[in-house]
């Protein structure tokens, strides 16, 4: 099974002109799963943080998105408790012509933009719009306690 | 052959297959905790089948997926008590060498398969009126 020539660019691409505060890794036995980490943006609640993720790009990728989950603990309206994430450029606003790298940065921007109206986490997000400095302050508590290095 | 999905991501499919309600009606699967990121144990029931001394029982079990999952199969584990030969009467354990699927596990296999064979094999002939432990029963 050849891996397609689109995802042999865009990891080439990845390893050659890393994205700053953003790594991923194909794995060695399974070259369309890759071991990812994004860097909490700064002036955020979850600065200093290094957050791990896991990426899966299916058998009709580009046509379909990637697929796309942190496996490190993080406290995010629109991150459910399984790690899942709410972003319309993973569902029905990706298009062919968006990349890892640019999904990556748009989960990056995520993390520095929460969106409680657009929940995936409802108690999360409630909490984000009835007390959002507490809910601040418990995002970046996990971060210390979860995503340190 | 098409891409190898991962673990996770092949057990995410199935959570939301089985949250969806999509599965075969007969038999349900959860997550045990909703917030366990490495999704290793899960919980299944199966109603059983009618015309068998199972009819109108729900059967509760468990289910761990190790690391390995689905290169290799789960272990699977009765809590409800139940009188069949492929089950461990002292630990309610489901003895892999006597459950076809599991003893010739295909990684296109998922948790449901196993719950729609153990109920079929609840049925065959054999085994549908063999004597049971009071209903509620577990292990």
């Amino acid at each position: 099974m050849a891996l397609p020539k689109r995802i042999i660019k865009e990891t080439e691409r990845l390893m050659a002109e890393p994205v700053p505060g953003i790594t991923a890794v194909p794995h060695e036995e399974n070259l369309r799963y890759f071991d990812v980490t994004v860097d909490g943006p700064s002036q955020s609640p979850y600065e200093g943080g290094t957050f791990k993720l896991e990426l899966f790009l299916p058998d009709d990728y580009p046509m379909t998105p990637p697929k796309v989950r942190f496996l490190t603990k993080i406290y995010h309206p629109n991150i459910d408790r399984l790690g899942r994430i709410c972003l319309d450029v993973l569902k029905s606003n990706w298009s062919p012509a968006l990349q890892i790298r640019t999904i990556l940065l748009s989960i990056q921007a995520l993390l520095g933009a929460p969106n409680p109206d657009d929940p995936l986490a409802n108690d999360v997000a409630q909490r984000w719009k009835e007390d959002q400095n507490a809910a601040i302050q418990t995002a970046r508590e996990w971060t210390a306690q979860y995503a340190k290095v | 052959m098409g891409a190898k999905v991962p673990r996770n991501f092949r057990l995410l499919e199935e959570l939301e297959k089985g949250e969806k309600g999509l599965g075969a009606e007969a038999c349900s699967y959860g997550l045990d905790d909703g917030s366990d990121l490495l999704m290793t144990n899960w919980n299944g029931t199966i109603l059983g089948p009618p015309h068998s001394v199972h009819e109108n029982r729900i059967y509760s079990l468990k289910i761990h997926c190790g690391d390995n999952y689905p290169d290799q199969p789960p272990t699977v584990t009765f809590v409800s008590k139940v009188n069949v030969p492929c089950v461990d009467q002292k630990t309610g354990e489901v003895d892999p060498t006597k459950l076809p699927c599991l003893q010739q596990w295909k990684r296109e296999f998922t948790m449901e398969t196993i719950l729609i064979e153990l109920r079929r094999y609840m049925a065959l002939p054999q085994n549908k009126k063999l004597p049971q432990p009071p209903e509620g029963s577990t292990y």
